[in-house]
């Protein structure tokens, strides 16, 4: 149905602002633990491995002044070749041989991207969220495959294992801000612009998620190569050096 | 995608909803309604997804199995979400097997999914003469191409149905003989 | 500089475009400007550029593209032949969404969205409408609405200008409040009606499918003619209409292609009505359904289409106007598979055993592979016990 996350936001609406800092403040400490990252039986990849760095998928926003927020594709252009450089550059750094794919490639395994959207979506929600929300059947352990689905990965790029990257970015406008500041001083709490990321290395063999991060938080920016390369570092983070 | 974050930390922190394990064995799903599943499921105890229970194996954004537990003549199918302008799928008793599948089609596409229908057969479903479909979804939210299978009978008046989907890729197949073989333990007394 | 005349003349045109002095009846004047060379992507246009360049490729990988080669090539052909010398450079997307819409963005990505081909009537049609979005792009409207949009502190929105059909609702609603101003959708139609007319099209077809529209649009219970989703970024008064009745008396005779329209579309109607249907805007569709059956358009699939929407719309006395077309759907030779399972099943509700039994049965001859076969079989058995 997918009409889960409209009925949630409803049911707790008042509650949400309020729970996005704490949660924000959280999210630091909470998600330290490394075997939060890692697949059972994964600790890290052979030197030399090649990892396909798929198309990243990308959005910035602007949140105005109301609270709506709206696409800026122009950032999120800029946006998307800062983060594939440092994805580039962060995989020789951690050892990997990196592999690109061509925009006919893309194309053809886009179905594949978008299916990891949807998984790592529910692995940050059940698994680096968890509490309340941890599925039972999981065990508490990093235990998803995308299976055979990624064969064609391993077809197209020769690669043994993919990166895939998911961010969206939001922006307050300077109106926005002003509202924050306002709003602050009568102890009401509303969000300005935040970063969420999710990044997967994927056995391209079995399809397996052998790492997994996410990132929240009300910091960081894309729009500058600068920050873009912290928040990609950021979002590898736990990444482990090739052995 | 905002959206389902805030609402996700926010229940999180407030314990609005949470996630319940479905042990191995028979399941007793209501008065009338039984089935029996070989492996554990997690229930998604979220509010507002009545009137049907969700499971999911691999997470909300990526499996959904569908419970309706005898749902009554005049009730309302889909859950209570959207802009509240959206239609309302409302079950009748009198509805023959074809417009039930309707009803469900106009469920899955409220989100604006497209939806086409595969296939639908007689299918003995729960002891009770009833039928099983077949469907395809892409989900405009995020582009997700889906397959499903549902499963359903009327009897006394009351639906009771099962209805699975997941992605086309890798997930679709990964669950589905689970799922046939649990709609074909499905007991309606 | 021929290009700047035509822009100085266009706003005085609308009141006297027959009466203008030296033109011949097969020239309005317009030449159009040389090939488009991609621009520094640093600078606005540029900007403009990359950002469109994005959102075709993103279109590009929605599984909500028409992937049919023939259709696609089809539309192509005809948007090539008006664009002329600017031919290398349009690229047709057709787009499943059961709504009225085309544009093309200023790289040269144009879209045209299946709710548009269910509309047209023939290729004359068609061709106004691309070469309407060909005016713009030629005039390169699209640059200076993002100035305009800049100057607003907006320029975000100016995806919703070409925007994806994956944000359909949001776009409809972010397209009509950044529609072209007037100006440019004057200067853009007097452009298309050349440009057709060069081709060799009816320039009359253009004020036709305004028309259409309309007569739809005010159907829509309890909304102005802009509250239907069907203008998306194309708003359409009267006097649009008049003004192209008036430049199609100036360029005379040409072809409509309703033939060769027809045949591309043919095998599509199943889909797109369906589509249709699931919008839920009954009299919208009515009317639709309606218009193509008067000039006998595939006329088995129109009337099995209205009949399936008087059954849905599920008012007094709909069933029995559902059942009249059906049976309008299974008159010829040729009977629709869909119609018969249609007549089936409303008369097995209403007790009639044997004609329910026959009905059913003729269906499944026809369609003994459609996907509820089984349970048509079923139905029978039960009905013959
Ligand atoms: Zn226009």
């Amino acid at each position: 149905m997918n009409t889960l996350t409209e009925t949630r936001a409803s049911v707790c609406s008042l509650l949400r602002l309020t729970a996005l800092v704490t949660a924000l403040s959280l999210s630091s400490i909470a998600f330290a633990a490394a075997s939060l990252n890692l697949a059972p039986g994964f600790s890290s990849l052979e030197k030399g491995a090649t990892v396909v760095i798929m198309p990243p998928d990308v959005e910035l926003f602007s949140i105005s002044g109301g609270g709506v927020s709206e696409p800026k594709a122009d950032w999120t252009e800029t946006a998307t070749g800062y983060i594939i450089n440092e994805l580039r550059r962060k995989s020789d750094v951690l050892g990997m041989k990196n592999v690109a794919l061509s925009e006919k490639d893309a194309d053809d395994l886009a179905e594949i991207n978008t299916l990891h959207a949807a998984v790592a979506q529910s692995i940050a929600l059940h698994h680096f969220q968890g509490g309340n929300f941890s599925l039972p059947t999981k065990g508490g352990q990093l235990d998803w495959s995308l299976g055979e689905a990624v064969g064609p990965i391993h077809q197209t790029s020769g690669a043994d294992y993919a990166l895939f990257v998911w961010i969206r970015d939001s922006y307050a406008s300077a109106e926005r801000k002003a509202a924050m500041v306002a709003l602050a001083m009568l102890g009401v709490g509303i969000p300005g612009g935040f970063q969420v990321g999710y990044a997967s290395l994927v056995n391209l063999h079995t399809g397996q998620i052998l790492w997994f991060n996410r990132l929240i938080r009300g910091t960081g920016d894309l729009r500058t190569a600068t920050d873009a390369a912290e928040t990609v570092q950021e979002l590898l983070s736990q990444f482990p050096r090739s052995q | 995608m905002r959206g389902l974050l805030l609402a996700v930390l926010a229940l999180s922190v407030f314990g609005c909803a949470s996630v319940k394990k479905v042990e191995s064995g028979t399941n007793r799903l209501g008065e009338r309604f039984t089935i029996s599943i070989e492996g554990a499921w997690n229930q998604l105890d979220f509010p507002g997804v009545k009137p049907a229970q969700v499971w999911t194996m691999e997470g909300v954004t990526v499996d959904e199995f569908l419970i309706f537990n005898g749902i009554r003549d005049g009730e309302v199918m889909n859950s209570k979400s959207g802009n509240g302008k959206q239609q309302d799928f409302v079950f009748r008793k009198s509805m023959p097997t074809e417009e039930i599948v309707s009803l469900f089609e106009g469920v899955l596409s409220r989100d604006n999914a497209v939806f086409k229908l595969i296939k639908i057969e007689p299918y003995p479903f729960g002891g009770k003469k009833g039928f099983r479909f077949e469907y395809e979804r892409i989900r405009k939210t995020d582009n997700v191409q889906l397959r499903g299978v549902g499963f359903g009978a009327v009897d006394g008046g009351d639906l009771f149905a099962l209805l699975y989907h997941a992605p086309r890729l890798t997930f679709f197949p990964r669950h589905q003989a689970r799922v046939e073989a649990i709609a074909a333990t499905a007991v309606i007394r | 500089m021929k290009r700047r005349t035509f822009l100085a003349g266009a706003t005085a045109w609308g009141l006297g475009l027959v009466s203008r002095p030296g033109r011949t009846a097969d020239d309005l004047g317009y030449s159009a400007p040389p090939r488009f060379t991609r621009p520094e992507t640093s600078g606005e246009e540029g900007g403009l550029w990359a950002l469109m360049d994005r959102e075709e490729r993103n279109l590009r990988r929605s599984p909500l593209i028409v992937r049919d080669g023939d259709l696609q090539s089809y539309v192509q052909d005809i948007a090539c032949r008006l664009g002329s010398d600017h031919c290398p450079d349009i690229r047709v997307t057709l787009v499943r969404t059961p709504l009225f819409n085309a544009s093309m963005a200023p790289n040269g990505m144009m879209q045209v969205w299946t709710g548009l081909l269910l509309r047209v009537e023939n290729e004359a049609q068609l061709a106004a409408v691309l070469g309407h979005e060909i005016g713009h792009y030629l005039q390169k409207h699209s640059v200076e609405r993002l100035r305009d949009i800049k100057s607003k502190s907006a320029i975000g929105q100016v995806f919703g200008l070409f925007g994806l059909a994956g944000a359909v609702g949001q776009l409809a609603v972010a397209a009509s409040a950044y529609a072209y101003g007037r100006q440019h959708e004057t200067e853009a139609d007097r452009i298309g009606a050349q440009l057709m007319h060069r081709a060799g099209y009816q320039v009359g077809e253009a004020a036709k499918i305004w028309s259409n529209l309309l007569a739809e649009s005010q159907a829509a219970e309890g909304k102005g003619a802009n509250g239907s989703l069907l203008f998306a970024t194309h708003p359409a008064p009267p006097e649009r209409r008049a003004m192209l009745e008036d430049i199609a008396r100036s360029l005379p005779d040409g072809v409509t292609g309703e033939e060769a329209f027809g045949r591309h579309v043919q095998r599509y109607l199943d889909e797109w009505l369906n589509d249709e249907i699931k919008r839920g805007q009954y009299a919208e569709s009515l009317v639709l359904t309606t218009r193509h059956i008067a000039r006998k358009f595939a006329l088995e699939t129109m009337h099995y289409h209205r009949g399936e929407i008087y059954r849905l719309r599920g008012r007094d006395g709909d069933l029995d106007l559902a059942l009249g077309d059906y049976r309008n759907a299974i008159e010829n030779d040729k009977p629709y598979p869909l119609a018969l399972r249609g007549i089936g099943l409303i008369q097995r509700q209403r007790g009639q055993r044997k004609e329910a039994i026959e009905m059913l049965s003729r269906y499944l001859e026809l369609a003994p592979a459609a996907p509820d076969a089984l349970f048509i079989q079923s139905y029978i058995a039960e009905l013959n016990s």
